[in-house]
């Protein structure tokens, strides 16, 4: 593999270009799928093309399955990644710091040299994440139940093109951002999550200069979250002690409480700042209790201004909910533009959802439909047919520092058809978006199982 | 829409003790996985504490007769029900049709060996004068007591990894005369009830079957578990594997309703330097191992998932070239090749490719078996033919790795076992075998770390 370095610029090919290039237009949504597949198609050819050359992963997935060219569609299929490639690193490497192997690891997903950051006196993940920052590699962090973070390359490029995206697609079709107004960010000022970073881009094209509020300016540590996963690692091999787990436990209760308090002062001034128009992006956990303080103070539903953009989202893992969380919420805000979009950490090129509560396709992100496995392509021929029903999965075109083929775990509806009900045209993703449970497979019971079963729920914050 | 998905419904029958009922009142299973079964009537499914169990009373010898019958008409198969059994599981299970096959070829030996099961009640209960009545106990003061093995009511919730979870359910409730409610798996749908129909084809009517029923519901199913799982209609809940079974059982479990559970497991071996001897032992180690780690393809708790090895990285690397091969080999209960494995597993070992001198991986995704080397055991559970490799300097380091959720222990050569067996019961291992051995269950031998005939029963006295 040829790595070529940060900041050395690759010109990006020209039908990429072009694709990505269209969402600052008017109409970047209004493109049939007829005109843009043909475009999209070739992009990935030369996009596959180049890559097979840059990421040693993809490129062994290609030599595996015997695929080297995209000609249609579904040869794309077998090149996507699961999201736990991001994450198939050994855990070790971070408990014992040896940062040059997860350097190694992450060359192989990566399209620029990355191997040769230097990391002497690191100490931990988050300092190895911020000199790879220094060094022009963006990484995004995730964490899933599991407590092992996956960890995805971007260039500064890839960021600016992010921003870009982001700034032609909030709003959408309804407003658009133009640095106007206060905005609430549920969410810490900083860290390398997605979470933050959308919140962040959010507060920049949305915000008037120094009237975004964050939820708290302590960042999110990575190290708080691998911490985690390690104890229970030794936890589950019988060697944590339980005086370690107490100790780990009520730092967990102090952070969580300063957080609390934090989210408290932060309901306050939103609420403070209802009648005027704001942007609000918050988990839904977290509009119920400013639902909850509103009601407190007597502040009755439908009181925010109806310029204001209040999205909610996040995963519903987890987190005890009443069943009528949407409607509730709905409810209160009631009268406000409902933004939204659908999205991942793996996606720079969000989905927004237009009046109809349809998630559109901008024209940079080829959306694949899978069947339950991943394995076969259910788009219809030239992506014009019905309603499909299947595993999301896509190939985003804007970025420059990694692959951008995955498959989700979500399951989704998507229509085909020639033209969403709100006018535009399709294919879109229907507003029934759910996690990939495996549907009838729920009580298959069977004798093999981990040490992760023995460990009780002791380490929830 | 793929031939899967265009089938019909595959239609499930329930026994009720000891009647078979058919009917297509309800619909379970996803797309391609979709079943029909009769109805549930609650009322059917208990046996009130009001009178004794239809076989409190019957004798051990007239149960083993009908046992070892079963098992001559479960081999015969004069109706072809157990054939029809075979078929439907083949288009349920995710199990390979040849593994199906040697398992249900299997079923009706279990039944037949008459001296193993004897053997089960010597070593589990202390003989039949246990379970036929009260045995006599002297007690130091020199007072006779009596002692019984009496017969429980039990509920299962049975795994469906291997059809011979089914049949052992069935051998072991019947030695204990108690009744029993067996609740089936998802993913094996027929081999109860198959087992259940032949015992009541061979004693129509006999105690022995009106002491059995199967039926399914969908696991955690409150409707159905909060309204049988109570101390007034059973003793004791037989829990097999996840963690979502224990969670729903714990809801249930209190004063006179306990928790038998077979925990779920997971399988190692441990392999010495002396492998590197000859080329003959250590081609004899690597089929050993990929015995071992292949047994039921990979699905079971006895199947070996991660090995620890002494020797040399060019030594350790050539153990894993030769195991990778016997991997892929047809044998009883494994086929030549496994399902293709799932993305979420192929993308964890893809991102270990890049890491040499870290790791190395012999073979593909097709099925036929991977190998993992790598300096420590890997983060994910290696399943669907897939063998973690991992050097040691000395066997002993391996016990750091070694958890109550490891089962067996494969140990070669068979020596080594001596040294080494203290000091991984401690850490919390159950069973230590030969290497090659860990599929040759023997019934009658503890179980998880305890006697299931002795848990299962209530022991109680006569003063």
């Amino acid at each position: 593999m040829e790595y070529k370095n940060p900041g050395e610029e690759t010109p990006m090919t020209p039908l990429r270009q072009q694709l990505l290039d269209m969402i600052v237009e008017p109409d970047a949504y209004d493109h049939p799928a007829g005109e843009l597949l043909p475009l999209q198609l070739a992009a990935a050819r030369e996009l596959v093309a180049q890559r097979l050359d840059q990421i040693s992963v993809l490129r062994r997935r290609a030599d595996d399955t015997g695929v080297h060219e995209i000609r249609t569609l579904d040869d794309l299929v077998p090149l996507l990644f699961a999201h736990s490639v991001y994450k198939s690193y050994p855990a070790t490497f971070v408990e014992n710091c040896r940062w040059d192997r997860l350097l190694q690891w992450l060359q192989t997903l990566s399209v620029d040299k990355v191997t040769e950051v230097d990391m002497g006196g690191v100490e931990d993940v988050d300092q190895w994440i911020e000199r790879l920052g220094a060094a022009g590699h963006r990484i995004l962090a995730t964490s899933g139940t599991s407590g092992k973070c996956s960890f995805l390359n971007a260039t500064e490029g890839d960021y600016r093109l992010k921003v870009r995206h982001f700034g032609n697609s909030l709003g959408w079709p309804v407003m658009k951002p133009n640095r106007d107004r206060a905005v609430f960010a549920l969410f810490p000022r900083s860290g390398p999550n997605s979470g933050i970073e959308a919140g962040r881009i959010g507060a920049e094209v949305w915000g008037r200069p120094d009237s975004a509020h964050f939820l708290t300016a302590e960042p999110l540590r990575i190290k708080d979250v691998s911490a985690q996963a390690a104890l229970r690692k030794r936890m589950a091999e019988g060697s944590a002690t339980p005086g370690e787990v107490a100790a780990f436990q009520s730092q967990n209760a102090e952070r969580a409480e300063r957080a609390q308090a934090g989210m408290a002062r932060l309901i306050d001034k939103i609420l403070e700042h209802r009648r005027e128009p704001i942007v609000l992006t918050g988990l839904w956990a977290q509009h119920l209790a400013i639902l909850e303080r509103a009601r407190t103070l007597g502040v009755p539903d439908g009181d925010f201004n109806p310029q204001s953009v209040v999205s909610a989202g996040g995963g519903v893992k987890n987190v005890a909910l009443p069943e009528d969380y949407k409607e509730r919420v709905a409810q209160f805000y009631a009268g406000v533009q409902r933004g939204g979009a659908y999205g991942m950490t793996e996606q720079a090129q969000i989905m927004p959802v237009c009046p109809a509560r349809r998630y559109h396709c901008p024209p940079g992100l080829i959306m694949l439909i899978l069947d339950g496995p991943g394995e076969r392509l259910l788009n219809p021929p030239g992506n014009l047919g019905g309603i499909v029903e299947g595993r999301f999965a896509f190939l985003d075109l804007l970025y420059d520092g990694r692959w951008g083929g995955l498959i989700s775990g979500d399951r989704v509806t998507a229509d085909f058809g020639e033209r969403c009900p709100c006018g535009r045209p399709g294919p879109t993703i229907l507003d029934t978006i759910a996690r990939y449970a495996q549907v009838g497979e729920e009580d298959h019971i069977g004798c093999a199982g981990t040490i992760d079963s023995y460990v009780s729920g002791a380490l929830a914050s | 829409m793929n031939a899967r998905m265009e089938q019909r419904p595959v239609p499930l029958c329930h026994v009720v003790k000891g009647v078979t009922i058919t009917g297509a009142d309800l619909e379970f299973g996803g797309a391609g996985a979709r079943f029909t079964t009769p109805s549930l009537h609650l009322d059917d499914l208990v046996w009130l504490r009001t009178q004794p169990g239809p076989a409190f009373d019957v004798p051990l010898a007239e149960i083993l007769d009908i046992l070892v019958a079963t098992g001559q008409w479960l081999t015969a198969d004069p109706k072809g029900w157990v054939a029809e059994a075979l078929e439907f599981t083949v288009r349920s299970s995710p199990l390979p049709r040849d593994v199906l096959e040697t398992s249900y070829a299997g079923l009706g030996r279990m039944f037949s060996d008459r001296a193993g099961m004897e053997f089960q009640v010597d070593q589990e209960l202390g003989g039949a004068a246990s379970v036929d009545g009260w045995r006599e106990v002297v007690t130091p003061a020199g007072r006779r007591v009596g002692v019984r093995a009496f017969p429980p009511r039990l509920v299962h919730i049975i795994a469906g990894n291997a059809p011979g979870v089914a049949a052992q359910t069935v051998i072991r409730g019947a030695l204990t005369k108690g009744v029993h409610l067996i609740k089936i798996p998802s993913n094996d749908l027929f081999t109860a009830t198959a087992i259940l129909r032949a015992l009541s084809a061979v004693a129509p009517g006999h105690p022995l079957a009106r002491s059995f029923s199967a039926v399914y519901w969908r696991g955690g199913d409150a409707q159905v578990e909060a309204r049988l799982f109570r101390a007034q209609y059973f003793d004791k809940l037989v829990a097999w594997g996840g963690e979502s079974t224990i969670r729903t059982a714990q809801k249930y479990v209190g004063p006179g309703f306990e928790l038998v559970s077979f925990d779920p497991k997971t399988s190692i071996s441990l392999i010495g330097r002396e492998i590197f001897a000859s080329e003959d032992t250590l081609a004899d180690a690597a089929e050993r191992a990929a015995v071992d780690a292949t047994a039921m393809n990979q699905q079971a708790c006895v199947s070996s998932r991660v090995q620890f090895i002494e020797g040399s990285v060019e030594e350790i690397d050539r153990f894993c070239a030769l195991l990778q091969v016997r991997l892929g080999v047809a044998r009883p209960g494994c086929s030549a090749c496994g399902n293709p494995l799932p993305a979420d597993m192929r993308s964890a070992i893809e991102g270990l490719r890049g890491l040499e001198p870290y790791a190395r991986v012999w073979g593909g995704y097709e099925g036929r078996g991977v190998v993992i080397r790598s300096e420590e055991p890997v983060d994910f559970h290696p399943d669907g033919r897939v063998v973690n490799v991992v050097p040691v300097d000395d066997l002993r380091s391996a016990l750091r790795y070694v958890t109550v959720a490891t089962q067996t222990v494969g140990v070669y050569p068979a020596p080594r076992k001596t040294g080494l067996r203290d000091a991984l019961a401690s850490a919390g291992v159950q069973r230590i075998v030969e290497l090659g051995r860990a599929m040759q269950i023997v019934a009658g031998l503890p179980h998880d770390g305890f006697l299931p005939l002795s848990r299962f029963v209530r022991w109680l006295n006569d003063e």
